[in-house]
């Protein structure tokens, strides 16, 4: 019996080795002969929820759409104002209309031609299917919500006069729309191919952007390849780029330092980074970002709803010590609820507040007769932003209390649950973060302000949602920046929120490929279409 | 002695009944537990990007404001017309991530259970034999020190120790690989062989070593202790001493007599094994990043995703169900003195 298990491995063993000598077996790649012939290989820790632009709302899924799908518009590298992309022009023809001509004969990879047909149906079906992980919420100007269990396209709002103009009809003025029109929900899909009431299955994929979809595999990877039929401003150089998922920013680092994979695009921590730009076999390449940190007031506590205890934390906060004890000098400091990269941007808390100072923050709190030291409770997620959230924490909660004016602890909780917490007054000051969903200064505006913001943190200022409402319609750009100033002036009065840093777009990479700078921006799209391989 | 055959398929049919109430108590206490604990799909989604009122309308459309019971019976029905239903975080049937899946996994502790009978049982043969000696010392620390350390930790030291020799440490194969081979199997392993694409089958055994060898190491220490401890057993017994004292030389003794009748507890204690090793798979996939069903289990649980834990959760419990059964009727079939 031994005799005859020791037969069947060694035979294992053999014919293992036989086969080693066997030739290739059949490729399952489709088409696409567009490309230099080369491949790069990248590595992510963003999950996909859907690549059907009517499914997500994510970061994962969005960046696979923004090289297999064209939009209206498109942010190019490095800019942030939106350009033309399977239109060759969008423009606001009121306050209220906008009017995209496509560019001609423009085709999706099956050969079938792009019309404004598909570009309304695109927007319809997006806003019927109404996906619980969907974005459809970002197309809003264009919804009539009257059900708001099945919203659907306004009635009128998309025109197509001829199958190359679209004209949109907006319920209300919204200078962003055009910044939306960029977004990966606004992607343009076959209405031959996908279903109007429901999701296309992944590997299913059709677009007419740079690359196709040749291959998807769930939590694995997806395998993308030039499309040959594509035409448009982005032509790619590189024949395939392979994305390759990760749970864990630990295989990451492991499987970009030894060079397993050619690039490393979020999210390692910026320990992982600081020790990588010392390897001689990659380079951590560095963008300006919009990752956004802030903390945020409850003011419904006893602490958060006296404005002296809030303008007195915002007097003694030192971003530049968080920046380099918590971030290891990765992060830049915010001074505004708009961060720095938007002309906009005035730098409000800076104006105000100046320099931390204890003296300052003793004579607000002396002013309003704030009994010292304030007890405060600082909430934080341990995981979901990362593990230095808990070094900012901790930071922020020894200035506090080294000024002895605060009797300031820290308190975390698991990210579902510390969304409960912070909405039931758990903490007086709690950590959040934010991407925006198109670079427009709105986008960090009405989130936080509109009606209290998303979190509910108990601030109503009528004034805000006033400015609000004026800033998103008006045509006037100078008007339009005047109040986008008067808003983070507003916030740095009220102090209903502390900016604390925004992030860079952070790749590491192979020394022999060559893009990634390029398309490292605010945007945090990674346009494959730039990579090359030397 | 009352025959095998008549007690043993009235057991193994009462045995295959009971699986139905232990899956629904397993599917019941799943269904509790995810509800008891704190945060929903939508909020481990877009908590931190939608107001309270968007979220509480993406509640609505996937039903997560309805009465628990309302949820647990429109789960259960489901599941008896074995629908699993759909993932809630990315839009996948759930026999679908099972289907997808399930091969790495499977390869995975296969190929564990084989590193860990090839170590366990030569290492558990030698410190028997070798009763209280040096040896024996060593082999035993060593099978308590393979049981007792992180997975996750061993993983990551053996990461670190073979990285800058350019062996693979992630993964299941190269991302050429995944895209050459085609599927058929959902194995990837079989699909490669199926291929008959060498470069692609090396690729894909040369991947699995170090993660099967990292899982095979928990195992190893329980086999060596079993073998260990079921030999000196067996080594006791009247025939083995029956046997020596007829002249026949100790090492066919050990070999023939006493050996194969200290395999018998291991048999049944593989079963066992199949759950730890599921555990112990669960860590295994996230060192590694293996796409097998424990690092997409690990992936829903953060995501809060019902409908993929419970699927999920319910086919584990059936698999280990039915390896402890199949391990029930081994075991009866090789040992007569084993009657229901």
């Amino acid at each position: 019996m031994r005799t005859r298990a020791l037969l069947a491995v060694s035979s294992a063993a053999v014919l293992a080795a036989a086969l080693a000598g066997c030739g290739s077996g059949s490729g399952s790649s489709g088409g696409g002969g567009a490309g230099n012939g080369q491949s790069i290989t990248l590595g992510t820790t963003d999950p996909v929820t859907a690549v059907d632009p009517a499914g997500s709302y994510d970061f994962g899924s969005w960046n696979i759409q923004y090289n297999i799908f064209q939009r209206l518009m498109q942010v190019a590298p490095g800019q942030s104002t939106p350009e033309p992309d399977a239109a060759k022009s969008c423009d606001y023809t009121d306050s209220k209309t906008v009017k995209c001509v496509l560019r001609p004969g423009l085709k999706f990879s099956n050969g079938d031609p792009l019309t404004s047909e598909d570009v309304k149906y695109s927007f319809e079906r997006n806003i019927g299917i109404n996906n619980p992980n969907g974005s459809a919420v970002l197309l809003g100007s264009v919804t009539d919500s009257s059900n708001a269990d099945h919203p659907k396209l306004a009635s009128g709002a998309i025109e197509t006069p001829d199958k190359n103009t679209v004209i949109f009809h907006l319920n209300e003025p919204d200078q962003t729309f055009i910044e939306v029109l960029t977004t990966a929900t606004t992607s343009i899909v076959d209405h031959k191919v996908y279903p109007a009431g429901k999701l296309l299955p992944d590997a299913q994929a059709i677009g007419s952007g740079p690359f196709t979809l040749a291959q998807y595999k769930a939590g694995q990877q997806a395998v993308f390849e030039a499309n040959a039929k594509y035409q448009g401003p982005d032509a790619p150089k590189v024949s395939k780029v392979f994305v390759q998922y990760f749970n864990d920013p630990a295989p990451l680092k492991s499987a970009i330092s030894t060079n397993q994979i050619d690039i490393a695009w979020r999210t390692l921590s910026p320990t992982d980074l600081k020790d990588l730009e010392g390897s001689s076999q990659v380079s951590v390449i560095r963008g300006k970002g919009s990752e956004f940190r802030y903390w945020v007031w409850q003011t419904t506590t006893p602490a958060g709803k006296q404005l002296a205890v809030r303008q007195a934390v915002a007097q003694l906060i030192d971003r530049d010590a968080i920046a380099k004890n918590a971030y290891d000098g990765t992060v830049t400091p915010s001074y505004s609820i708009v961060p720095s990269f938007f002309n906009q941007s005035n730098d409000a808390f800076k104006t105000r507040y100046g320099a931390p100072s204890v003296a300052k923050a003793k004579a607000i709190l002396q002013k309003a007769g704030v009994k010292t030291p304030v007890t405060l409770k600082l909430g934080y997620t341990p995981s979901h932003y990362g593990p230095n959230a808990v070094d900012e924490a901790n930071e922020l909660s020894d200035e506090l209390n080294k000024s002895g004016l605060f009797k300031a602890a820290t308190a975390s909780a698991e990210w579902t649950q510390y969304q409960t917490l912070y909405k039931q007054g758990a903490y007086d000051l709690f950590m959040l973060g934010w991407y925006p969903d198109y670079l427009d200064a709105d986008d960090y505006l009405t989130p936080f302000l509109y009606k209290g913001g998303f979190y509910a943190n108990g601030y109503d200022n009528p004034q805000a949602d006033k400015l609000l409402s004026q800033e998103r319609a008006t045509t006037d750009q100078g008007q339009r920046d005047k109040i986008i100033g008067q808003l983070q002036d507003i916030t740095a009065r009220d102090v209903p929120m502390i900016p604390s840093w925004t992030g860079q777009n952070v790749a590491v990479a192979g020394k022999n490929i060559t893009g990634v700078d390029t398309t490292l921006d605010p945007s945090y799209i990674f346009r494959f279409w730039v990579l090359n391989k030397k | 002695m009352s025959a095998a055959g008549g007690s043993l398929p009235r057991y193994l049919v009462q045995r295959i009944l009971l699986v139905i109430p232990m899956i629904w108590v397993v599917l019941t206490l799943v269904f509790l537990l995810l509800r008891v604990a704190p945060g929903d799909p939508v909020s481990a989604m877009f908590g931190g990007k939608l107001d309270a009122a968007a979220m509480a309308q993406r509640r609505h459309q996937l039903g997560l404001d309805q009465p628990l019971y309302t949820q647990y019976f429109h789960y259960l029905w489901d599941v008896i017309r074995l629908n699993f239903g759909q993932t809630l975080s990315d839009n996948r049937p759930v026999i679908d991530v099972i289907r997808d899946n399930g091969g790495a996994t499977l390869t995975l502790t296969v190929g564990a259970f084989l590193f860990a009978l090839v170590l366990g049982i030569p290492l558990g043969l030698a410190a028997g034999r070798r009763r209280d000696s040096f040896p024996d010392v060593v082999i035993r620390l060593f099978g308590v020190v393979s049981y007792a350390a992180p997975i996750f930790w061993v993983g990551l030291m053996l990461v670190l120790l073979v990285s800058p020799t350019g062996w693979p440490t992630f993964g299941i194969a190269t991302a050429e690989t995944q895209f050459e081979v085609p599927t058929r199997t959902h194995i990837l392993l079989v699909d490669a062989f199926l291929s008959g694409n060498g470069s692609a089958i090396l690729d894909v055994l040369q991947h699995h070593v170090l993660p099967c060898f990292t899982l095979g190491l928990l195992l190893s220490g329980v086999f060596i202790r079993l073998v260990r401890v079921n030999l000196l057993h067996t080594l006791d017994a009247d025939y083995v001493e029956a046997a020596r004292a007829r002249g026949i030389r100790e090492r066919y003794v050990v070999r023939r007599h006493a050996f194969r009748n200290a395999l018998v507890p291991v048999v049944t204690v593989l079963g066992l094994q199949v759950a730890l090793t599921l555990a112990g798979a669960i860590l295994t996939e996230r060192t590694f990043n293996w796409p097998g069903l424990g690092n997409q289990l690990f992936v829903y649980i953060t995501q809060r995703d019902y409908a993929a834990i419970q699927g999920l959760v319910t086919f584990f419990g059936v698999v280990v169900v039915v390896a402890s059964l199949l391990v029930d009727i081994v075991n009866a079939l090789i040992d007569p003195r084993i009657r229901y």
